[in-house]
């Protein structure tokens, strides 16, 4: 059990970007866009009974005629000598009701991503996910961007609208990837493959809203195309986007005023560098975040 | 993953073409346990092997039912004479593929299992004196044609709702399809306000069908007599309390009640029923 080829495509120079779903799923709406743009076709799958549950079962006249489980699928494009495959996880292999994976069987999901990265001789790995940040949602997202290597910093330096862990206020260059989005880079460095997460920023007052954010995912393919050299048509994405940002609009709405006030002074929230004092204080930030998880908690209470 | 094997086999059973019965033991109606439980006895079956429950069960401490500490556990049991093992299992909360493949690997490698029987109870908002249909899934279709002289309802339509996953019978029938094991899955309908007790009719239904399908030869009056006890009991819940019986006809004439008044429902025959116990 494991990895279940229907092809083996000739490919050149590949590179692998792969994506499970995440807050937001920012970065499974980006990768997933990018592999409908480009029209890459299947070739391969991770058999999934060892790692999900069953989500659909399929009964007629008495007999079981189906049992479906969560797919966990490869594509791949050729495209004039950057040829890329595409891995898209339809849920990450969590148990306990929990969103990530972690231990023993998502680092063999990793690692079976990473066999076929290999197999092709992959020279490099996307994953895309979700930073949470301090921002408010008419703002245009930034992406921030962790390597697995130092050799890769300069590179993305370059890219436009990224950040690293460094330049973002307060962190220090640290911070932690939570789920299989993250968890390969680590498994790539150990195998030596080069990696990099590309994560949307989601307002922190959304991240447990029950809708996609294709505002990130946006920013996250913009990069990443940039990064490719590749153009894609992002149309789809942001009529995607308006949907969206009209129901958050609507949410918004109904939050009351005074954490209202507070939200939209994240509007006034510039990208500072560490040095320099922002237009909120540490200690505003902290009341901020506090008073949208009150105000959540409330909502969730009442039913 | 991990290649730990969780099979513990305290004594090969002597078993050459046998049927397999599993059954969850947190069922509706306490359903499953009743059934195996009732089996293993009238069959004198003898515990040959249990699944080590470290890898499937949350081991955060344990659970307390009825005043006393439990600990998670699947066992076989071997009834030889009749070519029968049961296996009553609690149902595992992770790796389920790892956990139904160690059932089936008990099953084909121990006792050479040529069928699979697995019970299940659903709640029914019906009154317990409309009489019991089970149905019946199975996994491969000669399997159905096998079962077409027993009384099961053999043609059930089902997709699983958005919101909802399938059963583990289901995931456990699909996996002994792949291994080429005939397989059913034997659902009884339990009164909803039966569901946190036991329900001596459907217990019956499961083992009469078992009974004749398997050739076991058991004598019921002693289930006869605990279903004419139970019956008796809810009479007189309905005679001495004219609301349980106006709950309860409204049911018979298929009418719905409420969501309050199934919660009065419930609560009220548990209190009496219990009281009796």
């Amino acid at each position: 059990m494991g990895i279940r080829l229907c092809q083996e495509p000739q490919l050149e120079n590949p590179i692998l970007i792969a994506s499970w779903p995440g807050i937001g799923n920012i970065g499974i709406i980006a990768v997933d866009t990018l592999r409908g743009k480009l029209e890459a076709e299947e070739f391969g799958e991770i058999e999934p009974q060892e790692f999900f549950y069953p989500k659909r079962v399929l009964i007629r006249k008495g007999v079981l005629e189906c049992l479906e489980f969560p797919s966990s699928k490869f594509y791949f494009k050729k495209i004039r000598g950057t040829d890329i495959i595409f891995f898209i996880g339809e849920e990450q292999p969590a148990e306990g009701g929990r969103m990530y994976a972690e231990g023993r069987k998502a680092c063999r999901m990793a690692g079976l991503v990473l066999d076929v990265a290999e197999k092709f001789k992959c020279r490099r790995v996307y994953t895309s996910g979700a930073a949470v940040a301090l921002i408010h949602h008419t703002a245009k997202p930034r992406v921030w961007a962790v390597p697995n290597s130092g050799s890769l910093i300069s590179e993305i330096k370059a890219y436009q609208n990224t950040v690293l862990m460094s330049d973002i206020e307060g962190r220090g260059g640290h911070g932690n990837i939570t789920g299989l989005n993250g968890l390969l880079l680590g498994v790539a460095k150990k195998r030596g493959v080069e990696a990099i997460c590309l994560m949307g920023e989601i307002p922190v007052y959304l991240q447990g809203f029950p809708l996609s954010y294709p505002k990130a995912s946006k920013s996250v393919l913009e990069v990443l195309s940039y990064s490719l050299k590749i153009e894609v048509n992002l149309d789809t994405l942001d009529e995607l986007d308006q949907k969206v940002q009209q129901r958050i609009e609507e949410f918004y709405q109904q939050v009351p005023l005074e954490i209202r006030a507070q939200l939209d002074r994240l509007k006034r929230v510039a990208y500072a560098q560490p040095a320099e004092p922002g237009p909120i204080t540490e200690e505003e930030e902290k009341r901020i975040v506090e008073d949208v998880e009150k105000f959540f908690k409330k909502r969730g209470e009442g039913g | 993953m991990n290649q730990r094997y969780p099979i513990t086999i305290y004594q090969e059973p002597d078993l050459h073409q046998s049927s397999l019965v599993l059954a969850w033991s947190e069922d509706a109606g306490d359903l499953g346990r009743k059934v195996t439980d009732y089996l293993t006895l009238k069959l004198k079956g003898q515990e040959f092997a249990e699944i080590e429950p470290d890898d499937f069960f949350p081991m955060g401490g344990v659970a307390i039912k009825d005043n006393i500490a439990r600990f998670p556990e699947s066992k076989f049991y071997a009834c030889s004479e009749h070519e029968l093992v049961i296996c009553q299992s609690d149902s595992p909360g992770a790796e389920w593929y790892k956990f139904l493949s160690s059932v089936l690997d008990v099953a084909e490698r121990h006792c050479l299992v040529k069928e699979l029987y697995v019970i299940g109870a659903m709640v029914s908002f019906s009154a317990h004196t409309t009489p019991r249909q089970s149905l019946a899934v199975v996994n491969l279709p000669e399997m159905k044609e096998i079962l077409s002289q027993y009384d099961l309802n053999r043609d059930m339509d089902y997709q699983t709702q958005p919101g909802e996953r399938p059963t583990l019978n289901s995931f456990l029938l699909w996996l002994a399809r792949e291994r080429n094991i005939p397989g059913v899955s034997v659902w009884v309908p339990i009164p909803f306000y039966l569901a946190a007790m036991e329900d001596a009719q459907a217990q019956k239904k499961v083992l009469s069908f078992l009974n004749e399908r398997l050739g076991l030869r058991i004598d019921f009056c002693d289930l006869d007599q605990e279903i004419r006890r139970q019956n008796e009991q809810l009479a007189l819940a309905r005679s001495r309390f004219p609301q349980i019986d106006d709950y309860i006809n409204r049911l018979e004439s298929n009418l719905m009640l409420s969501q309050e008044e199934n919660g009065e429902l419930i609560k009220k025959i548990e209190e009496f029923l219990g009281e009796g116990d």
